[in-house]
């Protein structure tokens, strides 16, 4: 491997879960430089998403998009990665102004490489600037060394995957093995052609023997990635894993962990089951009510849905003797995978490969495009991951472009064949279009907000109508906020998670809020109130998971008997309490919940700043699609009209409901779109905003962010 | 009168069925249900404060009173994702 340049270092010591180092990496200048931050910034960025957070609104401008030079990829883990005593800390977090959003955009991923990376001395990763070459960063521990080197050349097809490329890369720099000291980060020729492209994480599991991989899917950080010509990342330590953070209560933090590790030993058989089926049992429970997010979001429920759920996948793929956590010492273990599975489409037909998923995201996306095939799910979810792009997007957008094509907004001429829901040879057809940045792909690869215009542009000039009613049509049904694809819930019957969508800072990704069943089926929100107090308190605890290197599983996906006697027991508190003896038994803190969440909402200030930066922070900004509110074509009221007219009974009573069903179907749009809007405007009094969803200067102030910079932005706004 | 109760999930690879059916009375509630399910398949996990009951699809107490063809599931506590 040609090395361009080099330098040593001395691998700061993890102490109480921290290095105090953060390497940045500039690839026009190929500087490599440590910074040690100033002593206060841990206790008031925490890691992982804050110090990403801090670090890019300190290095770029309202003016900075993705393929600014400036533009700053920062991957971070946090305090609380890398410990093996407690479940679920192999997380971190990968973020970036996005192509999709145009403003910051984070995306957690599990694995190795956030640990490995502390453990070669460094909290944080920040790279800058663009490299003209394809070029690979290498921070190694053992020798002591950082370099940049130029990204080696296999043979093509190695070259164009991510997964190839990065099981190549690996091996590469460690004699030809693969090893669990090493990991990796790589992004592939997808990412370099679409929006929406993601990074891998690669790390070696000595239970499969073989690489596995995780994905950070959301909102195109892979894309950020390849554009700085950054093919890959790897690190390497062979420091022991055990203790590696130093806590400073090493007996505490194993309390802490046995506490949480015998709640998921005995509850999570009782409940989703996902050590043995993984986040697939979900399929079943969403198509039941209604949740499942067929033809675009269009119904919820389907009599071809069974084909997806969790047996299935278990039966055909899943190997059912491995325990499968992405990193070590959790028992959730819900990272399944598969072995052996022969592909049968596409340019790699023929191939056994290694598959690891399918994620619930990744089902739900497949049965948002009207498929319900799950040996497509396994190849979707293989292709994607090999090209590296999100199986969200993927399929959110190509769900789009079939209901433009089912609606007559787009024709078979415009797209080049018939895509119609359920078509799996078009699927598959375009989905290597998109990877290739060829034919109709170039266009999907925008992602829905972009493809919005283009339809418009197109229809409206066949057509001679304005291109602004034609945007309003598509805005009902293009499922996009901020410019990221939902995720895969259909929310029209939960206001919760339409807040939960509308209101994320990122765009409508489910890791701020997930409120659909508490609400939905668990009736545990009753009142706008309930509801608003809701949007604030799951944000700012799962922005904490996202600071520290956690994942969110074990605490929100596996209910703790003692929570049924506590007053909101969807809040999990009593697990949530070993997590708080976890941090203060590390780090030596002295903190209760409400510290934590005071922190959080620290982290949700500046993302919001951030958002307002870039001209994605106001309430126009959190708007979502009549879809996301209710049945907005005739078809899906009429599917469940028995149910909707129910719902406009109890909402005005018997007296005020239209005789005709078409009436009863505007006036049920009317009454969720108004009441979205009394749900914005309570929850942005909660969060110390004004009623445009700006906060005020007093709640900046409050948590120490008033800065030149954020003087100014809120004196351009008006605050 | 009878009621039928469903098995989602992993519920279903346990009992090996999709659902049973319960003869019920005008007082028989969904305690009785959950009972009832506990004799029929001692090996199925279902612990009060670790499911969600629902009748006929709506969250439910246990001391609800059925009624003829009611359906009945003790679901997980899904919070999150």
């Amino acid at each position: 491997m040609k090395i361009l340049h080099q330098i040593e270092y001395k691998p700061a010591r993890v102490i109480g879960g921290y290095t105090d180092r953060i390497l940045r990496v500039d690839l026009s200048k190929r500087e490599i430089t440590i910074q040690e931050p100033p002593a206060d910034f841990k206790n008031k960025y925490v890691g992982g998403r804050g110090y990403a957070l801090k670090i890019i609104w300190d290095g770029t401008t309202r003016d900075t998009r993705y393929d600014s030079p400036e533009n700053i990829l920062v991957m971070a883990s946090g305090p609380l990665g890398n410990e093996p005593a407690f479940p679920g800390t192999g997380k971190f977090i990968v973020a970036t102004i996005s192509p999709l959003t145009d403003t910051f955009i984070d995306s957690n991923i599990g694995g190795h490489f956030g640990p490995i990376l502390k453990r070669a001395g460094f909290d944080a990763l920040a790279v800058s600037g663009v490299s003209r070459e394809d070029i690979v960063i290498l921070i190694d521990g053992d020798a002591q060394t950082i370099s940049i080197a130029a990204a080696p050349a296999y043979d093509k097809e190695t070259d164009d995957g991510s997964l190839s490329f990065g099981e190549n890369l690996l091996r590469d720099v460690n004699g030809g093995e693969c090893s669990a000291y090493l990991a990796a980060v790589t992004a592939g020729k997808g990412a370099r052609n679409v929006r929406f492209g993601i990074v891998n994480s690669l790390f070696f599991d000595v239970r499969r023997k073989r690489l596995r991989s995780k994905q950070a899917g959301r909102g195109g950080t892979g894309t950020v990635m390849r554009y700085k010509g950054l093919r890959g990342v790897v690190v390497r330590s062979s420091l022991s894993v055990v203790n590696s953070n130093n806590a400073v209560n090493r007996e505490a933090v194993r309390q802490a962990g046995s506490r949480l590790k015998a709640v998921l030993s005995k509850c999570d058989p009782q409940q989703l089951s996902m050590a043995t089926w993984g986040t697939t049992s979900l399929s079943e429970y969403m198509d039941k009510f209604h949740i499942f997010p067929i033809n675009n979001y269009q119904y919820g429920q389907s009599p071809d849905s069974p084909k997806l759920f969790a047996q299935v996948f278990l039966d055909k793929y899943f190997n059912k003797k491995i325990p499968d956590g992405c990193y070590y010492g959790c028992n959730l273990a819900c990272a399944k995978g598969a072995e052996n599975v022969e592909l049968t489409r596409g340019p790699k037909a023929g191939k056994m490969v290694n598959i690891d998923g399918p994620e619930y995201e990744t089902v739900g996306a497949v049965s948002c495009m009207g498929i319900f095939d799950p040996h497509f799910v396994m190849e979707y979810n293989w292709y994607c991951d090999e090209y590296g792009i999100d199986t969200i997007s993927t399929g959110v957008t190509i769900s789009f472009f079939m209901e433009c094509f089912q609606r007559g907004f787009l024709t078979a001429d415009d797209i080049g064949y018939e895509l119609a829901f359920g078509n799996i040879q078009a699927v598959d057809r375009l989905l290597h279009e998109i990877a290739d940045g060829q034919g109709f792909g170039r266009i999907v690869g925008q992602g829905v907000a972009r493809g919005k215009e283009w339809v418009a542009r197109k229809y409206a000039s066949r057509n001679g109508t304005s291109e602004d009613a034609i945007t309003a049509e598509l805005n009902k049904f293009g499922m996009e906020v901020k410019g990221l694809e939902f995720s895969m819930y259909i929310t029209k019957e939960s206001l919760a998670q339409q807040g939960g969508y509308g209101l994320a800072l990122k765009g409508p990704q489910h890791d701020e809020a997930w409120l659909i069943f508490i609400d939905q089926v668990h009736k545990e929100l009753p009142t706008l109130e309930h509801k608003a107090n809701a949007l604030k308190w799951f944000p700012l605890i799962r922005t904490w998971f996202n600071a520290t290197g956690l994942c969110k599983l074990p605490w929100i996906d596996v209910r703790n008997p003692e929570a049924a006697s506590t007053a909101e027991p969807a809040k999990n508190l009593p697990t949530l309490n070993y997590y708080v003896a976890y941090l203060n038994a590390t780090t030596g803190s002295n903190k209760n919940l409400e510290d934590i969440l005071d922190d959080s909402e620290r982290l949700y200030i500046l993302q919001k700043l951030i958002n307002l930066r870039h001209g994605k922070g106001t309430r126009a900004s959190d708007q979502i699609p009549w879809r996301a509110m209710g049945p907005v074509y005739f078809n899906e009221y009429e599917a469940r009209a028995e149910y909707y007219d129910e719902w406009l009974r109890q909402q005005l009573g018997d007296d005020k409901i239209p005789a005709s069903s078409e009436q009863r179907h505007k006036l049920l749009m009317e009454k969720r779109a108004e009441t979205y809007q009394h749900l914005c405007d309570i929850v942005y009094q909660k969060k110390g905003f004004t009623p445009e969803g700006i906060p005020k200067r007093e709640t900046v102030e409050r948590f120490g962010l008033m800065d030149e910079q954020a003087r100014q932005l809120l004196s351009e706004l008006g605050v | 009168m009878a009621v039928s109760i469903k098995f989602p999930g992993m519920q279903r690879i346990v009992t090996n069925t999709d659902s049973i059916d319960m003869p019920i009375t005008e007082n028989t509630r969904v305690s009785d249900a959950l009972q009832y399910v506990r004799q029929q398949h001692p090996s199925l996990p279902l612990e009060e404060g670790l499911v969600l009951v629902t009748v006929n699809l709506e969250a439910a107490p246990l001391d609800r009173t059925l009624r003829d063809n009611d359906t009945i599931s003790f679901l997980p506590l899904i919070a999150g994702g």
